[in-house]
């Protein structure tokens, strides 16, 4: 099976070679047998790969401890179930995992297109394949997952088998993990159908907005995978890495975070390209950027550049990511320039004060977000460069960038809607945001009264506030009109209106996802924390709450040996709850595990980990986090789900439509 | 003309504040770090005292001495050991024990007395085959 595994894996290289040679020569040519023989080419890659995955699968699953990777990231006592997920539990894997996502993607652009954009297509094609080639190679040379164990017997090396294997990373037997790393890697992989149509686009010259009309759905669906993935894997992070936090900015962090900002600088300019005719260049260089960034994304956590608690090993693909980057950058900066008079832009700035202007601020905020995310993550290999020296950029640094950034571009969601195409009036402003703008002010006089000092803490939720209020005017305006015109109900006028334009009234739902979740980051200038060490029946505080540690636990699985602490959390002399953190050793990896537990409401978490055994293994060291708001993250960006689904839905249509959107007032739709 | 002027005022200022708040940033001890190894901070002295350090070697094997909740250890390179004792709050980390050959990465600073006060231990394991976490989010 390994064997089979191999040679299927092997084909691929052939036959991304084969598609990308046969799209470049369809689009030289224009010869529609060329192109369909590309497409066939993109299908059999799936197809190829497909059945490598399942080889893999089968491997893992029967335990073949012959193979490498195999007996790297499973054993014999592991559940079914984590078996199969450890498919990409690994470097190897995942770096397959990967490969195949491009196949699927390459495969549905090629049948989605099969009948239209034929222009393009050779060259969409091409693009595509051409990265095929670059993950096929890795796949195939550098990172095989179907290597076999092997020793050396003299001068012969010799293949071998392990009676067991290592077992999977306790640290990945967690659900959020068999979700968070396919999601993510679908909005990484997913950053390339823009970019093939871009790079198609500035190829052949059709530089209007056909590319960015058939691609629409794409940015949008890998945003929101690619947002997805990062608040699952800070959730993961959250539960599994027990130091109480979500967010570290971390290298492997940032790299996931790097192409979310450039995508959503470019969801937001792409409108005034649509619209004005604007930002052509600008809009080119998003999308590029997104691409390279996801490229440089899993650059950096395979090569070993920078050092992350999540991305340890060297892998040996440093140079190889670094050639592809290097000539993938200078290749599509110099289509840029050979097309720079074609992508002049058809109006000017009118007003400071329009939806322009606040769409281009928008848009330097997130570029500058870009850069000091990518600064700060490369910051020791720049000094170590120029001053000899490595030198790390902690969060701080990160949080006294970021959360200014953050602040601005959220005042930018309440404000940048409500503007005006071209010039808003004085009079409008005062309209819109005389309420809200009072809303909040009252909001900080309360918080300050209640006892909350912190500046950044009552700006934040003094901006949410502001957003949250226009959002839902909106919303309430829009139907009451769209009632009164219509005799609809109230409600039903909400529902015509906000399917008749998706894409507007989807995005304030995605912004107020977002808004919620800031109000979820601002908690954190609220955590506290305790620490302490206590036998059965001890007691402790933290806040308003008190703990008493009721019993200690010693339990036996066929996976692992744990300690267990009953912590009762009392509040007011009541018992609210028993929660029960753990401290497991895995016999197969040889590994101890963390698991967290968590008393979770709207208000706080109480987070409590078990970090050590007293000598005597009669006593515990527990360690307690309140953290306010955190659930508040989660439920923004389940908001922010929907309002991305929302978003994709196809706008209803009726005879009303032609009219309802006019152009120049406030209410002028975002689309 | 006058309002592309406007803007592009407004994006100076912008981007302005956000390299002061970069540079700003870089001026405060708490968020830089230098990476050194062990032999490294040996071979600094009294300058590594003024700098919030990185330190990178491997763990002492059975260094480990806990004492309610105090935590001392060695790190090692070569010929070259660094003493540490735990400051940090947070929990440490499942790879960190005396049973296991385990690379180390200690945050803090180097004490008057040569101890090494460490807020943060991030420990990886030398495992069987390979550490990897790689995968865990990319």
């Amino acid at each position: 099976m390994a064997d089979l595994g191999n040679i299927l894996l092997f084909f691929l290289f052939p036959i991304s070679v084969f598609t990308a040679l046969s799209a470049l020569a369809a689009g030289m040519t224009k010869r529609r047998g060329l192109l369909e023989a590309a497409r066939r080419g993109a299908y059999a890659a799936f197809g190829v790969t497909t059945l490598a995955i399942l080889a893999l699968e089968y491997l893992l699953i029967t335990s073949d401890f012959s193979i490498e990777y195999v007996a790297s990231n499973t054993n014999l006592a592991l559940p079914m179930f984590y078996k199969i997920v450890a498919l990409w539990a690994g470097h190897n894997g995942s770096l397959l995992l990967w490969t195949w996502i491009i196949t699927i993607f390459i495969a549905i652009v090629a049948f989605q297109n099969r009948h239209k954009n034929s222009d393009m297509m050779p060259y969409v094609l091409f693009t595509m394949a051409i990265t095929m080639i670059f993950f096929s190679v890795l796949s195939i040379f550098i990172s095989n997952p179907f290597d076999t164990l092997y020793q050396e017997f003299g001068n012969k090396l010799q293949e071998f088998t392990v009676p067991d294997g290592h077992g999977l990373n306790p640290l990945l037997q967690h659900p959020a993990m068999i979700i968070h790393p396919p999601i993510l890697f679908i909005g990484y992989v997913g950053a390339v159908v823009p970019f093939a149509f871009a790079i198609a686009a500035l190829i052949t010259g059709k530089l209007g907005t056909g590319w960015i009309r058939t691609t629409r759905r794409w940015a949008l669906t890998t945003w929101g995978f690619l947002g997805v993935g990062i608040v699952l894997g800070g959730k993961w992070a959250y539960v599994e890495l027990g130091w109480g936090g979500y967010w570290s900015w971390d290298p492997v962090e940032n790299a996931s975070l790097l192409p979310w900002l450039t995508a959503t600088a470019y969801l937001h300019s792409v409108m005034i390209q649509e619209r004005k005719g604007m930002l052509k260049i600008w809009n080119m260089t998003l999308v590029i950027s997104t691409y390279l960034l996801s490229i440089f994304g899993t650059f950096l956590t395979r090569s070993g550049i920078v050092s992350s608690v999540h991305a340890f090993s060297n892998s040996g693909l440093g140079p190889a990511f670094a050639v592809f980057l290097t000539l993938s950058t200078i290749l599509s900066v110099a289509l840029l320039l050979y097309r720079r008079k074609d992508l002049q832009p058809d109006e000017e700035l009118q007003s400071l004060v329009s939806r322009e202007s606040g769409f281009l601020f928008n848009n330097l905020l997130f570029l500058l977000a870009t850069i000091a995310v990518l600064w700060g993550t490369l910051f020791p290999v720049i000094s170590e460069i120029f001053t000899g020296d490595q030198i790390t950029v902690g969060p701080p640094w990160f949080n006294n960038i970021m959360i200014p950034i953050g602040l601005a571009l959220l005042l930018l969601t309440g404000v940048g809607p409500l503007l005006a195409w071209r010039y808003t009036s004085v009079e409008t402003l005062k309209r819109s945001f005389g309420w809200p703008i009072l809303g909040s002010i009252v909001l900080v006089a309360i918080l300050i009264g209640a006892g909350i000092y912190d500046g950044w803490a009552l700006g934040s939720f003094a901006i949410s506030f502001f957003v949250i209020w226009t959002i839902i005017v909106e919303f309430i305006n829009g139907s009451r009109v769209r009632s009164k015109n219509s005799g609809e109900g109230f409600l039903k006028a909400l529902y015509m209106l906000s399917r008749k334009n998706t894409r507007r009234y989807g995005g304030y739902i995605i912004h107020a996802g977002i808004v919620i979740m800031f109000v979820g980051f601002t908690g954190n200038a609220f955590n506290s924390e305790t620490r302490a060490e206590v036998g059965e029946g001890d007691i402790f505080e933290l806040g308003p709450y008190t703990f008493k540690a009721q019993r200690i636990i010693h339990t036996e699985t066929e996976n692992y040996a744990a300690e267990t602490l009953d912590l009762e959390i009392i509040k007011n002399s009541k018992t609210i709850a028993i929660i029960h953190p753990e401290k497991r050793y895995y016999f197969a990896s040889e590994q101890p595990s963390t698991e967290v537990d968590i008393y979770s409401t709207l208000r706080s978490d109480i987070y409590a980990v078990l970090s050590g055994m007293s000598n005597d293994g009669e006593r515990v060291i527990v360690q307690v986090y309140r953290n306010p708001f955190v659930n508040m993250v989660w439920i923004g960006s389940i908001i922010l789900i929907f309002g991305t689904l929302f978003a994709m839905l196809p706008n209803l249509r009726g005879q009303k439509s032609k009219n309802s959107i006019p152009v120049n007032s406030t209410k002028g739709a975002i689309a | 003309m006058k309002n592309k002027l406007k803007f592009v005022v407004g994006s100076i200022v912008i981007v302005l504040a956000v390299i002061l708040l970069a540079v700003q940033g870089l001026q405060e001890d708490s968020s830089i770090s230098y990476s050194k190894s062990v032999s490294e901070v040996l071979i600094l002295g009294d300058r590594a005292k003024s700098l919030t350090l990185k330190v990178n070697g491997e763990l002492k094997k059975g260094s480990i001495k806990r004492n309610n909740m105090d935590l001392d250890f060695v790190i090692t390179e070569g010929k070259s050991e660094l003493n540490v004792h735990y400051i940090g709050r947070d929990p440490i980390p499942d790879t960190f024990n005396n049973d296991m050959d385990a690379e180390v990465i200690v945050s803090g600073r180097l004490a008057d007395n040569g101890i090494f006060k460490a807020e943060r231990i991030q420990a990886k394991c030398a495992s069987k085959y390979e550490a990897d976490y790689s995968s865990s989010e990319i």
